[in-house]
């Protein structure tokens, strides 16, 4: 505050701000920075560390009738289960294109969003679709199979009985 | 300039995209830098949020003893309570046993969610502490004297909506102490049975019942309660509280500014050298609009002597309260955090179950008489303290600490008094029982009447009556009241938090609790 | 106005301060942060991440797994200074999560709260020395033997050396040298899973055709009523044997004659079908020595009833530290999770819609789960301070002169008045089929046959007013003076009075009952009034007055 008191001013005038303000500027730059941390922590919340989903891995009995190339769909899981006389594998029935659960037939599958169209082991042969269906990690222990929908696995991979 | 091309349409286009970016900032703000004073004012009234501020703020309102910052301070719990709430609400889900385990997940695994709900609750504390210190800040200092009777009742119901915000928050966790607390408050609100029931009218006239049928939703607190409460909390409430803030706060700058004394400008005396700048001139003249306002609006005819730009004034003194108050609510929330007990079981009540501690002082009375300690009382304190702009129509003493006839050593005696008064009914009450237990037959209305809180009233009235016939002075009795009341609300509140154990029995110390706690 | 900027500065700073700090403890600080980082799996150090169990039907989420990582789906790989691997269970961690069987706080990721052991949690962990206590949550063991059976079945086992071969419980069997896997199947578990009922059979012929190894040499040929031992044996395995010799304890003491357990069992006491289920927070420490488990409270109540609870009518037992801790285990294990019907166990299935019955159902068995509490292990009474004692029910004096019908049906419709209630009443699990066996095992117990009655039930004709002045004189002292009892049993009870006959009355007074307080007043002494025939046929005349007509 470099201003003198005794200097005439008139009230009309443009009233000078003094230049350097160290104190303020300090000031307002640290609340700036702890606003500005704090915002950073706030949005790191509404990521969530742990999702409430279920465990992606589930273990299934195949039923005794199954024939080759002909899907399993186990209720409330978006897979389809084949065993054919090389072993067993899993295909994802989501569609790869905007994640609309696809039919599973014996001859391939349907998509009934958008019209996509995939073969028996889940190439594209119409639609949107930008890849092939995921298939899926399977292993098998006493008859049961155990298939874990986070793990994809390269295409044509059969797990023996 | 003369020698300029006229420009193809492409340039024209390419200079309107140089020039966007400045021109964004100053179709928002209007004004450029606000390094003059006159650039700052404009700043100020052009924005919507800081024009609540008028452009110029007097000396005495930035003395930090004139406020002691109370109602910035409640703001900022306000604001801080709005900011994390929101926050909270992405995890929050309002259905019983899903909600507690909700809160359990922000608690254990939703980064920084264990923070934040922690500075949640304690801003609301926080903001509940402001409140009820804000309150008497602007009592002690005569502010609610005309022209500012009304905004001492929008405050009023800024208290009430404080508390009610804290209340209906209590229950959303869904533990043990959350469901407790709300049975006892939905019981309170049930309360005026006590004496729709004592004069056998209750079959034609339940009011009681009809407030606790809103307040749940329902016969018991369960899910019903809690979507209800929830409504409350997020939406209803917080939507009152800042209709309410806003009119109070437009209130100040239309009642012109906050309270000063009569002869602030001597008390001042000439600004210091560092003030600056401050009008020494006399203005040539006044505001031409405030002219045309009839009426006593405070801010006419008076000259801006002895005050400074509010801006950067007035929004350090804003912004240095706002980051204490964050300071002190982060603090706190690391040092402890808040609390969640067992899942709510409606089959083991807790013992004792208390309510949050501001309302402890209210359940010690209710533990004489629901309806007079819930309802009765409480209604006669807030339509007191609603009349007291309206009785008072003294003027000696406005905008001093303690002004009023009798001052400072009227309020140390009243203080005196009141914590007196409070001990010793409270002791009798403790040691010796009250009605119920001398004369097991006594009616309910008679214990509804007279109970340690109504007669701690009366005790209280008597002294105010005696205090204005002594001073003649409705100050002076307000003055003696007000402070009893705080004294008795302390003492009522200590006593609920920290000496009342299972079934509200009186303990020196949670220790001697039964069942080795 | 610097004053303000001071605040603005120094308020600002502090919070940032904070904030760091907050920052800090939230992202290196977090217990299960720092254990996952000293842990490495298959492709060097793992990803430093929450993880967790989600079963929706169990209603789990379990973070347990964010520091037991190893324990988690997919990550048995990993390893590190704290991690340690499940021990190969049926129930696959990765599925039904950890809080299930163990208790405790899955949502939490703080150890303490986590183990439960904080002042809000009701259900804090089992200790690991009762962790078997947690497959109560579903199961419950059915068709348990008494402990002496249990203990001679586990001896036979031991004493046959099966373990050479196979492996039960995590103990025992051998691996075949050549790498074909352990010599005999486990048999921990075949109590739920079956074994071939002719094992014996194929064992002897397997054995007959080998000419060297273990089956020549090892194997030799089981009589009879070893193999039932071993049949009890093989039928206990169900992967759970403290369990079971828990529960064995606690059928064997009698605890059902005062105590329901899943709609079994007596009134006199609380039903502790969910007693394993107690909030520690609700409880009243202060007697209880130790920390403030559920456990420790169970023990401390167990080894003295009154002490822990005030004004409790449980006798004390006089229980070794041993069954102490087995009745723990017990009282541990009765807990219930609502579950959905995929996860129903078959033996609860069994229980609860077949009538199956937790324990053996022969008379010793029986005696022991409902009568051994009050009246002895064999019979024998008990006298239990503050409480009046309870009878002598194998007492062979007694046998010796009460018919089948008589014990039979006191124990069908009990004493009314005294603490011995109707048992066949249909709210006990104790029905009328029960009865001979038990009825038998008592004579067992006092070795003692049948009286064969030839006189009528009703023959004495005496003098009443004789009768009552010789009942004032001799009787009234113990058996209350209008024979409603006191240190000794009411005589004056209806059902007694209508099943007894006159020749026990009279044969009980001559003789007395060796063994309790009730002397022989036939025999000469100098202590008490010797009574002769004839007044002895008119007190009994007078008792029988208060029976109503004959």
């Amino acid at each position: 505050m470099t201003v003198k008191p005794g200097a005439t001013r008139s009230r009309l005038d443009p009233e000078p701000m003094p230049r350097r303000d160290v104190l303020g500027l300090l000031s307002l730059w640290s609340m700036a920075t702890a606003l500005l941390f704090a915002t950073v922590g706030m949005f790191r919340l509404p990521k969530a560390a742990v999702l409430a989903s279920p465990s992606k891995k589930f273990r299934v009995a195949l039923p005794d009738t199954l024939a080759a190339g002909e899907p399993f769909v186990p209720p409330g899981r978006a897979v389809a289960i084949y065993r054919d006389p090389e072993g067993v594998y899993a295909i994802s029935t989501i569609c790869t294109h905007l994640g609309c659960i696809v039919h599973a037939t014996t001859q391939g599958f349907e998509c009934p969003c958008h019209g996509s169209g995939f073969t028996a082991s889940g190439e594209v042969t119409r639609g949107p679709a930008p890849r092939a269906l995921d298939w899926l990690q399977v292993s098998t222990s006493g008859g049961l199979v155990t298939v874990d929908e986070g793990v994809t696995v390269p295409s044509g991979t059969r797990v023996p009985v | 300039m003369s020698l300029s091309l006229p420009r193809t349409p492409l340039q024209v286009f390419r200079d309107h995209l140089r020039a966007a970016p400045g021109r964004m900032v100053h179709s928002a703000f209007r004004t450029g830098t606000p390094s003059t004073d006159r650039g700052r004012s404009s700043f100020v009234f052009g924005n919507v949020f800081l024009h609540l501020h008028s452009v110029r703020t007097h000396r005495w309102s930035l003395r930090w003893m004139t406020t002691a910052g109370l109602g910035i301070a409640s703001v900022a719990a306000f604001l801080i309570t709005l900011v994390t709430g929101v926050l909270l609400m992405f995890y929050y889900k309002p259905y019983p046993d899903v909600a507690y385990d909700s809160i359990k997940d922000i608690h254990f695994v939703v980064p920084t969610g264990r923070f934040m709900r922690n500075i949640h609750r304690w801003a609301a504390n926080v903001m509940v502490v402001t409140v009820i210190l804000h309150m008497a800040r602007a009592f002690y200092t005569a502010s609610y004297r005309a022209p500012r009777e009304f905004n001492w009742l929008i405050g009023l119901a800024l208290l009430v909506t404080t508390l009610g915000l804290s209340f209906t928050g209590y229950l959303l966790p869904w533990d043990q102490l959350a469901f407790w607390a709300i049975t006892i408050g939905a019981n309170i609100a049930q309360s005026p049975r006590e004496v729709t029931d004592a004069l056998g009218i209750t079959e034609h006239f339940d009011p009681g019942g009809l407030q606790r049928l809103l307040l749940l939703g329902s016969d018991t607190v369960g899910d019903e309660a809690l979507i209800r409460f929830y409504l409350l909390h997020v939406m209803l409430l917080p939507l009152v509280a800042a209709m309410l803030m806003a009119v109070h706060f437009w209130r100040i700058r239309k009642d012109g500014g906050l309270t000063k004394p009569a002869d602030v400008n001597q008390r001042l005396g000439p600004p210091p050298a560092d003030v600056y700048p401050v009008f020494t001139e006399e203005p040539v003249k006044t505001y031409h609009l405030a002219a045309i306002v009839r009426g006593r609006t405070p801010a006419v005819g008076s000259g801006p002597e002895h005050t400074v730009p509010s801006m950067p004034h007035l929004f350090y003194a804003e912004l240095g309260v706002l980051m204490l108050t964050l300071f002190v609510c982060t603090a706190l929330a690391l040092v402890s955090d808040a609390p969640l007990k067992e899942l709510a079981n409606a089959q083991v009540p807790e013992n004792p179950a208390k309510a949050p501690w501001y309302f402890l002082g209210l359940q010690e009375l209710v533990a004489f008489s629901a309806f007079m300690g819930g309802i009765g009382i409480p209604a006669i304190v807030l339509i007191g303290l609603g009349l007291i702009p309206y009785l008072d129509r003294e003027e000696e003493g406005t905008g001093v600490w303690f002004g009023g006839p009798g001052g400072w050593r009227l309020v140390q005696r009243s203080i005196a008094f009141g914590f007196s008064a409070a001990l010793i009914v409270e002791s009798i009450a403790i040691r010796f029982g009250w009605l119920r237990e001398w004369f097991p037959d006594i009616p309910q209305l008679v214990v509804t009447a007279i109970n340690p809180g109504t007669v701690l009233t009366l005790i209280y009235a008597w002294y105010s009556v005696w205090l204005v016939r002594r001073y003649g002075s409705t100050r002076a009795g307000a003055l003696g009241l007000f402070t009893c009341f705080l004294c008795g609300f302390i003492v009522l509140t200590v006593i609920g938090t920290y000496f009342r154990g299972p079934n509200w029995e009186f303990f020196w110390s949670p220790a001697d609790w039964p069942g080795g706690h | 106005m610097q004053k303000n900027k001071w605040l603005l500065l120094v308020s600002s700073l502090g919070v940032l301060a904070l904030l760091v700090v907050a920052a800090v403890q939230e992202n290196y600080l977090r217990e299960w942060r720092q254990v996952q980082a000293t842990a490495v799996g298959d492709e060097g150090p793992i990803p430093v991440m929450l993880r967790q169990i989600v079963n929706p039907g169990l209603g789990t989420a379990d973070r347990c797994v964010s520091c037991h990582v190893a324990m988690g789906p997919g990550e048995q790989g990993v390893t590190g200074p704290q991690m340690a691997l499940h021990r190969p269970v049926v129930h696959d961690p990765a599925e039904f999560g950890c809080t299930v069987c163990h208790g405790g706080q899955g949502r939490a990721t703080d150890k303490a709260d986590a183990h439960g052991h904080v002042r809000f949690w009701p259900e804090p962990m089992l200790p690991v020395s009762m962790s078997e206590a947690g497959c109560g949550t579903c199961h419950t063991a059915t068709g348990v033997p008494r402990r002496d059976v249990l203990d001679l079945a586990a001896a036979t086992y031991a004493r046959l050396d099966c373990a050479a071969c196979h492996r039960v419980d995590g103990r025992g069997g051998t691996v075949r040298p050549d790498g074909g896997g352990m010599e005999g199947p486990d048999l921990s578990r075949v109590g739920l899973a079956g074994y071939d009922p002719s094992w014996y059979d194929a064992h002897v012929a397997k054995a007959a055709t080998e000419t060297s190894g273990p089956w020549a040499t090892a194997f030799g040929p089981i009589s009879a009523p070893d193999r039932a031992h071993l049949e009890t044996f093989l039928h206990t395995r169900v992967a759970a044997p403290r369990l079971i010799a828990a529960k064995s304890v606690f059928l064997s003491s009698g605890c059902l004659g005062c105590h329901k357990v899943s709609g079994v069992g007596g009134d006199t006491g609380p039903d502790l079908t969910r007693i394993g289920e107690r909030d520690p927070g609700q409880l009243d420490f202060t007697p209880v020595p130790g920390r403030r488990s559920l456990e420790n409270w169970f023990s401390a109540h167990v080894r003295a009833p009154s002490s822990v609870v005030a004004g409790s009518q449980m006798p004390a037992l006089g229980l070794s530290d041993e069954d102490v801790q087995a009745l723990t285990l017990f009282t541990l294990s009765l807990r219930r999770r609502e579950v959905p019907g995929s996860y129903l166990p078959l033996d609860q299935i069994r229980v609860a819609r077949l009538g199956v019955r937790e324990f053996a159902s022969d008379g010793a068995s029986v005696y022991a789960a409902f009568c051994a509490g009050c009246h002895g292990p064999e019979g024998q009474g008990h006298r239990a301070a503050g409480l009046a004692a309870f009878p002598s029910v194998a007492n062979p004096d007694f046998l010796g002169l009460a018919s089948d019908t008589l014990v039979a049906e006191t124990i069908l419709r009990g004493r009314p008045g005294t603490r011995m209630r109707a048992w066949a009443d249909g709210t006990t699990g104790l029905t009328a089929e029960d009865v001979p066996p038990l009825v038998a095992h008592l004579r067992a117990l006092a070795g003692v046959p049948a009286p064969s009655e030839t006189r009528p039930p009703r023959w004495v004709a005496g003098d009443v007013r004789e009768g009552e002045r010789l009942y004032a004189g001799s009787c009234a002292g113990c058996h209350g003076a209008a024979g409603e009892g006191a240190d000794a049993p009411a005589l004056r009870n209806p059902v007694l009075q209508e099943l007894a006959t006159d020749t026990y009355f009279v044969e009980t007074v001559r003789r007395g009952r060796r063994g309790t307080a009730m002397p022989a007043f036939g025999t000469p002494s100098s202590t008490y009034r010797t009574l002769s025939a004839s007044e002895l046929e008119s007190l009994i005349t007078f008792i029988r007055s208060w029976g109503g007509p004959s």
